[in-house]
């Protein structure tokens, strides 16, 4: 485990859920369909975690400085509602579970003018040793960063879409469709 | 429509790592993998005619409901891939099925991709039953892959395992 981290950390934000992240749905994330394509809520939410993990002090410098890198095991959306090109977008993060080298978040993307839910993103994220591009613990650091904000998470109550199994029993429509 | 391919699983969708696709890490980023595997959801979307055409000639689209995507190996730039599919259920609006990432000659399991898919009317941008001849087609390709096993990625709960 690194003992440190040889840069300044942010100051830690311990909101929760965490409301750092905003963005914009992009002309080339805009599919034949004339919405935001499903593979660019994916790399819209990893933004989010990036968001999450500079929190943590794990941003850019920890993968230039040749120090470590942080890779997604697991992802999985659900698609509640459209968005289109030049959308703003908001995003919220809730830490659902940490341990010694993975975190489980869970991420809302929200429209940010019109407020509605488009899509939520619960994700399994790992930190990865930069030269044996293997597994390893967090940088001690880190680790205390994650037991603050987990203070802060750990009584949230659960997201509904949280801990979801695909299958066809249960009716599933998005919000905006008819039912 | 094209010839209808009733292997099992559904094995033509073939690909290629691109150099935009690549991130600070060195290997293909995550949101480029459900990039790579939503193009061989339009392979098998023509399969039963509801692919480009579909929505080029204004009759519908089709809409993921919910996916849910296993990172098991890393793919560098250029690496070749294969992509099979499992269709694992439909009903009279939906598909469920699952996409297998390979790495092109090495043969490694790169990712996976399970799925719901649901067919929309152009007009009301709402879902729809897939039209009599998607479905005849989905029916027989549901036929041929039904007696493979379920991917032991399929139905996956996200979590972290308690030691």
């Amino acid at each position: 485990m690194l003992d440190s981290l040889p840069y300044e950390l942010p100051e830690l934000v311990t909101r929760a859920p965490l409301d750092v992240h905003r963005s914009t749905v992009l002309p080339e994330w805009v599919d034949w369909n004339g919405h935001m394509n499903v593979a660019f809520y994916v790399a819209a939410f990893d933004q989010a975690s990036g968001a999450f993990m500079r929190n943590m002090g794990l941003g850019r410098r920890y993968v230039d400085g040749k120090l470590g890198m942080t890779f997604v095991l697991e992802t999985h959306v659900t698609y509640d509602r459209e968005v289109r090109g030049g959308a703003p977008l908001r995003f919220t993060t809730q830490l659902l579970a940490r341990d010694a080298k993975k975190v489980h978040l869970f991420h809302e993307m929200f429209h940010d003018e019109q407020d509605y839910l488009a899509a939520t993103n619960e994700v399994i994220v790992m930190n990865i040793d930069y030269a044996t591009r293997r597994s390893a613990p967090w940088p001690a650091p880190v680790a205390e960063r994650l037991e603050a904000l987990w203070s802060a998470h750990k009584d949230l109550p659960r997201p509904l879409k949280a801990g979801r199994v695909m299958r066809l029993a249960k009716r599933q429509e998005p919000s905006s469709a008819a039912v | 429509m094209i010839e209808l391919d009733l292997s099992a699983p559904f094995d033509q969708h073939r690909a290629t790592v691109l150099p935009e696709w690549i991130d600070w890490n060195g290997h293909m980023n995550v949101g480029f993998y459900v990039v790579a595997f939503d193009k061989a959801t339009d392979t098998l979307c023509a399969q039963f005619g509801c692919s480009w055409d579909y929505t080029k000639a204004e009759i519908g689209m089709t809409f993921v409901l919910e996916a849910h995507v296993t990172y098991d190996r890393e793919v560098k730039e250029g690496d070749p891939l294969r992509i099979t599919t499992q269709i694992l259920d439909h009903d009279a609006k939906r598909l469920h099925f699952m996409h297998c990432m390979y790495h092109g000659t090495e043969g490694y399991l790169a990712a996976t991709n399970e799925l719901m898919l649901m067919n929309i009317d152009y007009e009301s941008r709402r879902s729809a039953p897939w039209p009599e001849w998607a479905m005849d087609r989905i029916e027989r390709l549901a036929a041929a892959h039904k007696r493979l096993p379920v991917p032991r990625q399929a139905g996956r709960l996200i979590g972290i395992r308690r030691k």
